[in-house]
Formats: structure tokens, C-alpha cells, sequence
């Protein structure tokens, strides 16, 4: 397993369905109007039950960037933190990922969270090249890490090997 | 940016133009120029048949869509003169809606006007690489997103859960358990080692899972040595349909890393047209691997256990009648069209073919991903009356098919024109013939009786499948692997040149005009190498001019030459003449 230590704070890259994770909170990539839709967010709605698209649904919108958080109903994680990353390559997708990554981590901060699971946000439906989202991520918590926080263990989500890899070389320090 | 495009659009334009670029190859480039707007394919397409007064339905109509964009950016005629030839880019949003509602509303990708192009021109794969272009900025039907997220993020189209999953097949193992009375009949999951490795169309999972009982059942009664992998066990791939070639490749190699994790011997694919294209067709040039396992279509698996007497079945069992429809991947795509009538003949006394049939056959509507977008459902419907007379004219009361999609397709129009008969697939009606005191699993011995196998043309010979166009090594393998040849595929002379010292194949052919080291010039390398000089080489060009070079050289010439586009029974004609001359001349007199 890979892992890189920022402190006494750690961030390790697993593989597994981050929605089934007994995790205090994982990130979900929802899109702008906030509903759930298909994927992971279809699992969160089947395995958590209605309560978290009802919570969402008093929020509106998101803009991009930005996070927001909802209980994690009947998941075995207790929050989730709804991001809205860039999608569809969008102009600046780079600079608005790094965003969002810090958005999840302010959220995870504002509550308490001491272990949080990201997905490689944006690659997959959203075309955000793999390579660029295991980056930022990996880069934009390392970063995070250095500063107060109350995380202690960041977990780097990988659904297959395809996804494992680049956030193994990001870790590393490569890519 | 420039004063013809809306700001908003601007960036997924160039997103466009970016990818395109990318994807044109030579056959693609080849398919944009060459269509002459003669309209003989018209009549070959479902939607024109049944839309007669919309020009907007020809097949070329929707190939223009593309080749607009293609002239605009890439071809000189377009830069010159973009008023003649059509030269245009979409403009705003609603001009990449439009174009949404052709892609993906009124084309199923089924490949039926191509073979009546005299061209040769690909619509359908032109019109995939449109659907790639509006997905990649997040232009497509909500359900084409829904299900492709599904596939990306639970692996596989249906968003099935692994507890459900694994559910359902529990399920499936105790109603089997309790119809045969035997615990060994339980579906195995996650066994390392097994000679077969048996994945499916999540629909059965979700919907339908008497056809993974049925499957069970038939394993079970051959002795089969056989798992279900718990992951990885979705073959069908969403992205031949919605045109994004990352998730074709994501989903395939989910595939074959639990195939590598497992160590199954083979890969058994459901009864699944797109399915079996996507895995065993499309995926190792999606993935750009090498897999050493064999992979094929659970027709053929069944067929193998009749032919040698593992299973044995009934066909009185079955008293109405049956009609088969040819998946369109399945038939025009991939060339499988006899076996699973061979396979339905021997479950059914009284089959009646449907006509046109084979490679000809219409397309189920069901096709390319239709069945997602319900958008469109009154005008698939309304295309659908062709394949519904089709059905009619047969009397049958059991429509035969081996896919999915089609399963889904038909049945939707077999009720809109309230035809009075049901869809099913070879291996329900295998499993419901089966005559199990007959078949291995009751054998004391278990011992197999071997049938004599029909010689296959190319049975056990090892061929090198040489050219750098994925499209073109596809149909070779698929064409050779069927006549019984083990192919080895090569892209580029550097590895044809690698790959022919490493395995000494019985045969390379050789395509000549290729990037990096070209054709003659690895044929002449090959023909001076004592090592290999001695493999017979068969030229399978597009480019005649070439020829003379090949003969200029001071080696000796090519063992055959034909000519692209070749035809399947004429190349395997000839390669098997080669291989019999090279034999005769290796034989001591
Ligand atoms: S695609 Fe072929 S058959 Fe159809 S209009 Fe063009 S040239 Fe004619
Ligand atoms: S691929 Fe099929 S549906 Fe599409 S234009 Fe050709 S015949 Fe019509």
C-alpha cells in the first residue's frame, strides 16, 4: 500500500468502493443542482437511504469549487462532503480542482473530521485526466497537512488498478 | 476566438476539434472523403424506411455532421472553398443539442449502410466519434450520462451493487441446487484456477437472472470446471456506445485483470452482442494489451459441449416455433452468424429464418445504446416497424437472439405492435432441452466423448497479423480466429519484426503502408534474416502502388498479395493455399 507521511498526519492510497468505507466522512463529485444522480451517487442513495438527497435538496445549488456536507444516513461513513469539481474540460480545470479539493478539506475541518476518503475527483464521466486529478489531490492535501488541521489520515480511493496507479505515482512524488 | 462562435461554446469547440484530430486515422479519413451522396445506402437504414419524407435520416446526412467539422479543420477543400463543400463548426449550444439529437437519436450505429456503400464508408463509426466529441463536453442524452456513470464509478451499466450481485447469484445457486439436487451445481465465485471464467450483461443481474441460472445449469451439467468472478463480471462497455474510448477501455480491463487475477484458463462471454464485441473485439486496442487467454461467446462454449458430448439435449422439448435474430455486432461486426443457428437447429425442430438475414438482418432499434434514451423511444418505436414485419412474415412464436440489447429491443416491439410471441435466448432454451441422465456431470467416469471436430480451414495454424490500423488487425483475427488460426498481432514493422523472431509463426501478412518502419521495408528485413526468412508472407495492402517495390527488392517475392478490402472467404481461401504450398515444399521427396 502506498502511503506518504505530511507530520504526523498520513495519506495512504487503497482500493475499495469509497461509499461502503467505515470512514468518518468521504468526498462525493456531485454536479451543480445537487441531486445524487447514477455511480457513487446512486450507491450513496440505495446503501444510505433517502435522507441525504432530502438534505440536499435544501440546498440549491452548488457553484463550482465549492463544498458542502450532508449526513451520511445509514453509510457506514458519518458525513459525506459534496463537492462540485470541474467537468467536461472545462477552462481552467487544473486551478478549479485544486479548489475543490481545498473546499473538502475546510469542510472536513469545520467538522471535526479526523479521517476523510477522496475519489479521483473529476476522472471518469467528467473526462478530468487521471494523471492531473491524483496530482492535485495528492498535492493539494499534502499542502493542507502542513497547516492545522484535524485530519489525521487522508485515504486515496482507487475503485480499480486503472485508478490506483497515478495516485501511487503521486504519492511518490512522481507524475 | 473568432466572430462566428458564442463565447459560451468557444472552449468545448476547440475540446471538440482537439479530440477529433486524434481519432483520424486513415479508414476514418477514409470514410469523411469518400462519400459521394449517392444514396444507395438509404434504403439499407431502418430510420430512412420508416421516416421517408426526412432527408435528415440518411445515413450520409448523419455522417455530414462530422465531416462539416473534419472539413472545416482539417481538410484543404474546406479551408478554400468551406461554401461548396459544407465546411462548418457548430456555433452555440443549441447547435451542439441538434447535433446531440442526430448522434444519438436517430442512428444506432448498426453498421447496415455500410455494407451497402460502395464506398465503404463507416457511418457508424462516424457517428460514434460525434457521440465521443459531444460527450467529451458533457453534450449527451441523460441517459447515456446516468448509465455511463454508472459503469465508471459501480462497474457496470446498471449500477448494481456487489451485495446485490452476489445476492442475485446466491439466489440463482439455491433455486438450481433445489432443481437438480446436487450442492456441486452452486455457482462458484472468485475460484482461482478454473478453466472457465464466465462474465455477463448486468441486465441479467438486475432483470433477468434465469439466463445466469440457465448458464449455471449448462456448466454444471458439462462438468465444467468454472467461476463467476465477484468484480470485474461486466462485459458489456457503454463506451462503444457513447463514444468515449477511456471508459471502453476502463471497463475492459476491469475484465481481464480479474480474468489475470483468477488464472482462468478462458473467457466466456454471456450472450451479449456489444458485449462480446467490446471484450474480445475492441478492448485489447482499447487497453493496448496483449492477453493470453482465449475469449469467446457462450454460443460457442455450448456448441463445443454438444459437439463433444458433454451436454445432450432434446429438441421435442421445444414445440413452437422459432425465427432467429442476428445481433448487429454480433453478425456485422464480428461474423458470427452460423454457429448459433447450429446451436438453435439442435433445441428446435421447426426454425424458420427471418428475412434478410445474417449480415443483412435489421437492427433490433434496440442498438447503440437506444434503450437509455427515452427521449427517443416514440421514433425508435416508429422504426421499429421494420424489424416487427420482419417477425411477422415468420409466424414464429419464440424470436431467438443472442444479445441483450436485442432481448430488450425486440421485446419492447414485439408488445408496441402487439406481435403475439416472445424473445429468448439460446441459453435458456439449451438449458430447457437439456437431457441431464445424458450429460457429463451423470457419467460415473465424468470421462468426455470426443466428437470429431469439422476441420477448420486454418485449425492450429499460427499466423502474425500485421498492420497499424486496429480496425483492419480486428477483422483479420476475428476472420482467421474463426477459420481456426491462433493470430498474433503486430502494429508496426519494428514489432512484426520482434514479434515473427520470438514466436516463428506459421504465416505473417503484411500490410505495407504503415507508420514508422514501413512494409517493404520489414518485409525485406524479414527475407534477410536466415532465422525467419522462411515464413510464408501474405501482402494485404490498400496501396497496389506499392507493389513493384516489394518485387524490386533483391529477395525472394511475397508468397501471396491480395488486395484491401479483402473478403473473409477469399483471404482465408488463399492463406490456407499458401500454407498448403509451403508444406509441399518443406516435405522431403
Ligand atoms: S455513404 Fe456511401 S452509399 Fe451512402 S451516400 Fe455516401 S457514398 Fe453513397
Ligand atoms: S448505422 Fe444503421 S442506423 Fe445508423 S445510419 Fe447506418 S443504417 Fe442507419
Amino acid at each position: 500500500m502506498a502511503e506518504r507521511k505530511v507530520g504526523d498526519k498520513i495519506i495512504k492510497v487503497i482500493r475499495g468502493d469509497i461509499t461502503d468505507l467505515p470512514v468518518e466522512a468521504f468526498v462525493y463529485d456531485i454536479t451543480a443542482d445537487c441531486k445524487l444522480s447514477s455511480g457513487y451517487g446512486g450507491a450513496i442513495a440505495s446503501r444510505g437511504g433517502k435522507a441525504i438527497q432530502d438534505e440536499l435538496a435544501t440546498f440549491g445549488t452548488l457553484a463550482t469549487g465549492e463544498a458542502t456536507v450532508t449526513s451520511g444516513g445509514n453509510l457506514k461513513a458519518k458525513l459525506i462532503i459534496h463537492v462540485n469539481g470541474p467537468k467536461f474540460h472545462e477552462p481552467d480545470t487544473k486551478v478549479k480542482l485544486a479548489r475543490t479539493v481545498q473546499s473538502a478539506l475546510r469542510q472536513a475541518d469545520e467538522n471535526g473530521i479526523t479521517v476523510v476518503a477522496f475519489p479521483p475527483i473529476g476522472a471518469g464521466l467528467y473526462q478530468v485526466p487521471l494523471d492531473l486529478s491524483a496530482k492535485v489531490i495528492v498535492d493539494t492535501v499534502s499542502e493542507h497537512l502542513k497547516n492545522s488541521t484535524t485530519i489525521k489520515e487522508v485515504l486515496l480511493v482507487a475503485f480499480d488498478a486503472r485508478e490506483y496507479k497515478p495516485f501511487e505515482v503521486a504519492i511518490n512524488g512522481g507524475n | 476566438m473568432s466572430a462566428r462562435e458564442n463565447k459560451d461554446t468557444t472552449y468545448k469547440i476547440q475540446v471538440m476539434r482537439d479530440i477529433l484530430a486524434k481519432k483520424l486515422t486513415r479508414s476514418v479519413v477514409g470514410s469523411l472523403v469518400a462519400c459521394v451522396h449517392c444514396g444507395m445506402c438509404n434504403e439499407a437504414c431502418h430510420y430512412v424506411l420508416t421516416h421517408p419524407d426526412e432527408p435528415k435520416m440518411t445515413p450520409s446526412f448523419k455522417a455530414d455532421q462530422l465531416r462539416k467539422l473534419f472539413k472545416y479543420n482539417y481538410d484543404w477543400t474546406g479551408r478554400v472553398i468551406p461554401w461548396w463543400v459544407g465546411a462548418k463548426e457548430p456555433l452555440s449550444d443549441a447547435d451542439l443539442e441538434a447535433l446531440k439529437d442526430i448522434a444519438f437519436g436517430t442512428c444506432t450505429n448498426c453498421r447496415r449502410c455500410t455494407l451497402n456503400c460502395p464506398m465503404g464508408v463507416d457511418t457508424a463509426t462516424l457517428n460514434r466519434i460525434m457521440r465521443g466529441l459531444l460527450s467529451a463536453v458533457g453534450v449527451m442524452p441523460e441517459g447515456v450520462r446516468v448509465v455511463s456513470k454508472d459503469q465508471w464509478e459501480v462497474g457496470n451499466q446498471m449500477g448494481v451493487l456487489k451485495e446485490d450481485y452476489l445476492e442475485t447469484l446466491d439466489w440463482m445457486s439455491e433455486e438450481l441446487v433445489n432443481e437438480v439436487g446436487d450442492e456441486s451445481a452452486r455457482i462458484p465465485i472468485d475460484k482461482p484456477g478454473t478453466e472457465v471464467m464466465y462474465t455477463i450483461n448486468p441486465r441479467e443481474a438486475k432483470y433477468d437472472p434465469r439466463t445466469i441460472a440457465a448458464a449455471a445449469k449448462i456448466f454444471w451439467a458439462a462438468g465444467e470446471s468454472w467461476t463467476m468472478p465477484s468484480e470485474g463480471w461486466d462485459q458489456t462497455n457503454f463506451g462503444l456506445f457513447s463514444g468515449d474510448d477511456q471508459l471502453g477501455g476502463a471497463s475492459a480491463r476491469r475484465v481481464y485483470e480479474k480474468m489475470k487475477e483468477l488464472g482462468a484458463k478462458r473467457l466466456v462471454i454471456s450472450e451479449c452482442g456489444h458485449g462480446y464485441r467490446s471484450t474480445r473485439c475492441e478492448g485489447p486496442n482499447w487497453v493496448g494489451i496483449d492477453q493470453d487467454w482465449e475469449m469467446e461467446s457462450s454460443v460457442f462454449t455450448m456448441l463445443r459441449y454438444l459437439q463433444e458430448g458433454r451436454i445432450r439435449v432434446d429438441r421435442n422439448k421445444l414445440d413452437r416455433r422459432t425465427t432467429y435474430h442476428d445481433s448487429c455486432n454480433l453478425a456485422r461486426s464480428c461474423g458470427i452468424t452460423e454457429e448459433p443457428r447450429e446451436l438453435l437447429r439442435m433445441v428446435s425442430n421447426d426454425f424458420v429464418e427471418m428475412v434478410p438475414n445474417r449480415a443483412e438482418n435489421f437492427c433490433c432499434t434496440g442498438g447503440g445504446g437506444a434503450m437509455s434514451m427515452s427521449e427517443y423511444t416514440p421514433r425508435r418505436l416508429k422504426s421499429a416497424k421494420v424489424k416487427a414485419d420482419q417477425i411477422a412474415a415468420t409466424g414464429a412464436k419464440i424470436v431467438v437472439t443472442s444479445c441483450h440489447n436485442c432481448v430488450d429491443g425486440l421485446s419492447d416491439l414485439i408488445k408496441h405492435y402487439k406481435l403475439g410471441c416472445e424473445v429468448k435466448q439460446l441459453v435458456e432454451l439449451v438449458a430447457d432441452a437439456l437431457v441431464i441422465e445424458d450429460c457429463a456431470v451423470m457419467r460415473k467416469s465424468k470421462a468426455v466423448v470426443e466428437m470429431p471436430k469439422p476441420a477448420l480451414p486454418l485449425h492450429g495454424r499460427r499466423i502474425l497479423v500485421v498492420d497499424d490500423e486496429p480496425d483492419v488487425r480486428v477483422f483479420l483475427r476475428t476472420v482467421l480466429e474463426d477459420a481456426g488460426a491462433e493470430i498474433y498481432e503486430a502494429p508496426d514493422g519494428d514489432h512484426a519484426l520482434a514479434m515473427a523472431r520470438k514466436h516463428k509463426p506459421d504465416l505473417i501478412t503484411l500490410d505495407l503502408s504503415m507508420e514508422g518502419k514501413d512494409g517493404v521495408s520489414t518485409f525485406a528485413e524479414l527475407r534477410s534474416d536466415a532465422e525467419i526468412a522462411g515464413i510464408p508472407v501474405c501482402i494485404v495492402t490498400g496501396h497496389p502502388e506499392f507493389r513493384e517495390l516489394i518485387y524490386q527488392r533483391a529477395v525472394p517475392v511475397p508468397d501471396g498479395y491480395m488486395d484491401k478490402p479483402v473478403k473473409d472467404a477469399e483471404l482465408v481461401d488463399n492463406l490456407h493455399r499458401i500454407l498448403g504450398l509451403a508444406e509441399h515444399h518443406k516435405a522431403p521427396d
